[in-house]
């Protein structure tokens, strides 16, 4: 009888070999372990061997239905992986066609940067103040030490609404109304739109600037470089080079330029650059005093710097957009790369 | 301004390269835009002696001449016929090609040997005139090339001076700022001439009316002058500086305005009537022919030199044509003065006139050059246009302008630079841009100011100069305290940035609108005096009419589906109010395609329901709580059936809807454009900013449909108010989820499909329950609106 079992054994897992659908494991399974299976037919024959046999041949017969059964999951398991290869196989995508877009949005390139500047100078404790873009002359030009027929007019070509109103040529006329209304220590930036009545690959009648104001009783010029060199660090990297140079404007005394490493040659010189390595990026300076006397602040106590960017400026050089019309003719071609 | 390399030269030394220069000059804040080098690519042209002349013998307006180059002697047959033996020319040798295209060689004219040809300014390209061969100055380096000899390379920075340094516009101040820079000694050219007998005194006199106006008034005489061309150099230097060239006296005028910064101008003296000058002002209305020959209108502040009967040129800006120093002209008077800034500007706007000389007047001169400039004129003329000078000049200065002392502190300047400075360094900066300073107390100076530095009358300015001439990059960078401010964007700016993310997020692409315009739908608009186009010249009182031009540009370029938003402001004017109200708008447009075109998206087009829906995402966005739609057919740019108020809290906010097809026929557009426009100041009003959760049931929802046919005129809110109103506590939502016509449904009808949600949050419910609630509810509707279900 054992070696009839070992037979059965070996047959049934010769069949296993060579079964190759779930179906003739199915079949296997009923022939040899089935109410009528060859094996179950073994065991129920136990009845007719000797007593002192039964337990040795039955434990015997156990452990080849056991391992049978073990035998055949294994190769069930074994069939059905196969089949799921198989299937994965006949199901596959072309997964090069393009994913289903629900086409997205995007914010205008002027206010990405416009919010990139505004995010590092909040971060440096700033707060952000507005002002009307239809402005008085006084706050545009008179109360920032720009009297009525003073040559610096000449660097604004002005928008006039009436002899007294006319669109505001910078950010700045915003130091003046946060001055009258607050007193030292103050710390604004006021983003916003300017306008000048010019129009070429470099001006367009309306374009956006960051106005920057400190104020307090010991704000200094190193002060004032400080601040900046943070900023331009945060926006085009610390390892930009910052350069200071004089200038003029009516309501900041010193004045500064601040020029920074060309970002196009890294400070080699380029087209960009107009070879020179520096490109041309805020303007600056410490308060006037004419500035605070007019706000009623005594310039005796108090100091402070000032500063503005132009926004276009700073997107053109980050973008690499060489036309400053491209922001406001809002071809989707353009919008939709940002 | 443009400043020549070699004109610098000759005022300070210069060691350093142009480039180089051009940097520390940028530095100490006078900004080099450009230096671009002049090249004259002659090569084989150089100085030669005319050692014979003599005619030739089978021509007879031609010359047969010797010309020496020092070693050698070439023979050269010339047509011009301004040349004598012993002039130095220019000679272009065999192997030369000329700017004008002529190549040089040896050849043989009506016989005679040509071994080069002697050449003119214009030949050259280094000049304008062509009426005779150039005649270079005696005493040149024979045979050197020509390039060299005359200095003809040259480098030309131009510079950007500010409105502050009008002593920087002219050389003689540059050189002075690079002998500052550089440590050399600037020099000012020797002014020497011999005067004659006759004092000025007795030949002319000056009056002036308006000492405000003409603080100071100065004039020299020189008779029997010759007219004719100034010397090469000068000419070209005046070139350089962008000058044209016209004659030898009025040449003078503007080459000693380029080289001291100070205007002159010079009159034909026989052409003044009574031989005098008077200052005064015109009277209104008074009409005056400039030196343009414009007719210029005369106002009674517009200052003029007179003679003793008529005006002979507007003062400081430009002189007249019945006075003009021209061709026949023998005696002259230079006028070198002082005139008021301020008042110079304005007659220069209101003329629209402004001239080198008004441009430097309105920034203040050197009042204390006056007469150094005049002498150097009077020097220049007599050099180069012969005559005689009268003894001494005519210098009324009824006003004098008195040095200013300023004092300065260095703590101070300390403290506002953050640098810690001593007083030596200090006084050494000033007293290299010649400045005289002297020590008041341990801290202060006192500071002298020289008359061309007019800009300097603060203490502030003294500081500044220091901080200049130390460099801006050794003032030492440091950090300053920074306060802690609570918030830094106000809510507004919040619900901005909010309304733009949501409205990116569904696929609106934000657009920069110029806030310029020309529509003008509403009547109180605010517009520009002096607009640089028509279609800009007034500011938007609505965004939709840009929308619609960012549409129509990328429809142009074929950009068809789009969406597209701004936030931004408008304008209207309010009465008895300087400034106009300044609202802030949010605007959208959608056109086009829902999804775009794709290969795995239905091509629908989007209709009113999208811009709907989006609005309704935007509002539940930025908790908006409270929004109705109100149909309305009263939008003048809106069709009338598909168009909508929009209210919040029962407050108007905007409106939505589709644009009228004859609006759309002015921008050349076609498409089913959808729009809406909110007033985003009132939004930020009626936001809801402390919102709580509703809970959540713990207990299954069940869901029961109910379709009804009504008739087209009834609208879903109808229906939907209706349930509302008859159903108990139980029903938590209702949706549409179908709105059908077409087979099945009258014509005339439609069917409107609605899932209600059964919900409570306190126990399950049982179907049965749910039967008997909804066959009630429907019941009831059917009798309310009159609708029929459809099975
Ligand atoms: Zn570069």
């Amino acid at each position: 009888m054992k070696e009839e079992l070992e037979r059965l054994f070996a047959e049934a897992l010769a069949k296993l070999k060579s079964a190759v659908e779930e179906r003739q494991v199915a079949e296997i399974k009923t022939e040899f372990l089935g109410k009528k299976g060859k094996i179950t037919a073994l065991l129920r024959g136990l009845v007719n061997i000797s007593q002192e046999q039964r337990p040795v041949m039955g434990r015997l017969t156990n452990e080849v239905k056991v391992s049978l059964e073990e035998k055949i999951k294994e190769s069930l398991a074994g069939i059905r992986e196969r089949k799921r290869k198989e299937d994965l196989l006949h199901e596959s995508l072309d997964i090069t066609l393009p994913g289903r877009r629900v086409p997205i949005g995007r914010k205008h390139p002027i206010t990405e940067v416009c919010n990139e500047i505004i995010g590092i100078f909040l971060g440096l404790g700033f707060q952000i103040s507005e002002g009307p873009e239809v402005e008085l002359d006084y706050y545009n030009f008179e109360a920032l030490n720009i009297p009525k027929d003073h040559p610096a007019r000449d660097m604004h070509d002005t928008f006039y609404i009436s002899d007294e109103v006319l669109l505001r040529t910078h950010t700045s006329p915003v130091q003046i109304r946060v001055m009258e209304k607050q007193s030292p220590p103050i710390q604004i930036i006021a983003p916003g739109k300017a306008f000048r009545c010019d129009s070429d690959v470099s001006h367009t009648p309306m374009f956006h600037q960051v106005e920057g104001l400190m104020v307090g009783n010991n704000i200094t010029f190193g002060d004032l470089k400080g601040i900046l060199t943070i900023f331009v660090h945060q926006m085009f990297g610390d390892k930009t080079r910052l350069r200071f140079r004089p200038s003029f404007f009516p309501f900041t005394e010193p004045s500064a330029e601040v020029d920074m490493q060309c970002v196009i040659c890294r400070g080699k010189g380029c087209r960009v650059c107009s070879f020179s390595g520096w490109l041309e990026i805020l303007g600056s300076g410490m308060v006037d005093p004419e500035v605070f006397k007019i706000v009623g602040y005594n310039p005796n106590e108090i100091t402070g710097f000032a500063f503005g960017l132009g926004i276009e400026r700073v997107a053109m050089l980050k973008y690499g957009i060489n036309d400053i019309r491209m922001f406001f003719e809002n071809d989707m071609r353009f919008l939709g790369q940002f | 301004m443009k400043v020549s390399f070699n004109w610098l030269r000759e005022y300070v030394d210069i060691d350093l390269a142009p480039d180089e220069l051009g940097e520390d000059l940028t530095m100490a804040g006078f900004e080099v835009e450009s230096i671009s080098k002049v090249d004259t690519n002659l090569n084989n042209v150089v100085v030669g002696k005319i050692v014979s002349l003599k005619p030739h013998p089978n021509a007879d307006k031609l010359s047969l001449c010797q010309v020496s180059t020092g070693g050698h002697l070439y023979s050269v047959v010339c047509g011009a016929a301004n040349m004598i033996s012993g002039d130095y020319v220019a000679l272009a040798l065999e192997g030369a090609l000329l700017p004008n295209g002529v190549k040089i060689k040896n050849t043989k004219i009506r016989g005679e040997l040509s071994q080069g040809m002697m050449c003119s300014e214009e030949e050259l390209k280094i000049g304008r005139d062509s009426q005779g061969i150039l005649i270079l100055q005696d005493g040149l380096e024979l045979g050197k090339d020509i390039a060299s000899a005359l200095n003809l390379e040259d480098y030309i920075f131009e510079i950007n001076i500010t409105p502050n340094r009008p002593d920087c516009l002219s050389i003689i101040g540059i050189a002075r700022e690079i002998a500052s820079i550089t440590g050399k000694i600037l020099k000012i050219p020797k002014i020497e001439f011999r005067e004659g007998n006759e004092k000025i005194d007795k030949l002319t006199s000056v009056e002036i009316h308006d000492p405000e106006l003409c603080p100071r008034y100065s004039a020299s005489l020189i008779t029997d002058v010759t007219i004719g061309l100034s010397p090469f150099w000068m000419r070209r230097r005046l070139e350089s500086a962008g000058i044209r060239p016209i004659s030898n006296v009025v040449d003078v005028t503007n080459y000693v305005l380029m080289e001291f910064g100070q205007p002159l101008h010079a009159f034909d003296f026989d052409l003044l009537s009574e031989r005098r000058i008077v200052v005064q002002r015109a009277d209104d209305g008074d009409i005056f022919t400039s030196l343009d020959g414009m007719e210029r209108p005369l106002f009674s502040d517009t200052l003029m030199i007179c003679d003793g009967e008529k005006p002979v040129a507007i003062g400081g800006i430009m002189g007249g044509l019945n006075s003009e120093v021209s061709e026949d002209t023998s005696n002259v008077l230079i006028e070198s003065a002082y005139f008021n800034p301020t008042n110079i500007r304005k007659t220069s706007k209101k003329l629209g006139l402004q001239t080198e000389a008004s441009y430097r007047f309105e920034r203040g001169v050197d009042y204390g050059g006056v007469i150094r400039t005049l002498n150097r004129a009077t020097q220049l003329v007599l050099d180069f246009c012969g005559g005689k000078a009268a003894k001494g000049v005519v210098d009324q200065y009824p006003s004098p302008i008195f040095p200013k002392e300023i004092s300065l502190s260095i703590n101070k300047t300390n403290k506002i630079l953050g640098t810690s400075l001593k007083k030596g360094k200090v006084k050494r900066h000033l007293k290299g841009i010649e400045l005289d300073v002297k020590d008041l107390d341990r801290d202060k100076v006192i500071v002298k100011i020289p008359s061309f530095r007019m800009d300097l009358h603060r203490e502030i300015d003294l500081i500044e100069e220091v901080a200049r001439l130390d460099g801006y990059n050794n003032i030492p960078t440091t950090t300053p305290v920074v306060r802690v401010n609570t918030a830094g964007k106000n809510p507004a700016q919040v619900l901005q940035d909010s309304a733009k993310d949501i409205l990116a997020s569904m696929g609106y692409l934000s657009v920069a609108l110029l806030n310029l315009n020309v529509e003008h739908p509403y009547k109180r608009f605010v517009s520009i005096k002096n607009p640089l186009r028509e279609d800009q010249s007034i500011m938007r009182t609505t965004l939709i009419p840009g929308l619609l031009n960012t549409m129509k540009t990328n429809v142009y370029n074929k950009n068809l589906n789009l969406k597209l938003f701004e936030l931004g402001t408008v304008f209207y004017s309010v009465e008895h109010e300087k400034l106009p109200k300044e609202k802030k708008m949010l605007s959208a447009l959608a056109t086009g395609l829902r999804y775009g075109e794709s290969w795995s998206f239905p091509g629908e087009g989007i209709d009113f329901y999208d811009i709907k829906g989006s609005l309704e995402n935007l509002f539940e966005g930025l908790n908006i709580m409270n929004f109705s739609f109100l149909p309305t057919p009263d939008i003048p740019y809106l069709h009338p059936g598909k168009s909508s108020i929009i209210m919040v809290d029962n407050t108007e906010i905007g409106t939505v809807g589709e644009v009228r097809s004859a609006v759309l026929e002015g921008y050349e557009l076609s498409n089913n454009i959808y729009i809406f426009e909110l007033d985003f100041d009132l939004m930020v009003k009626h936001t809801f900013s402390d919102k709580k959760i509703k809970p959540l049931s713990k207990y299954p929802p069940i869901y029961r449909d109910i379709a009804l046919i009504v008739d087209e005129s009834v609208q879903f809110k109808d229906i939907y108010n209706a349930i509302n109103k008859l159903s108990n506590k139980l029903v938590d939502n209702i949706q549409v989820f179908d709105v059908y016509r077409g087979i099945s449904v009258a014509h005339g009808k439609k069917s409107l499909a609605y899932r209600i949600k059964y919900q409570s949050y306190e126990r399950t419910l049982t179907d049965k329950e749910v039967n008997n609630i909804h066959e009630k509810l429907v019941s009831n509707l059917v009798e309310k609106v009159g609708a029929r279900i459809r099975e």
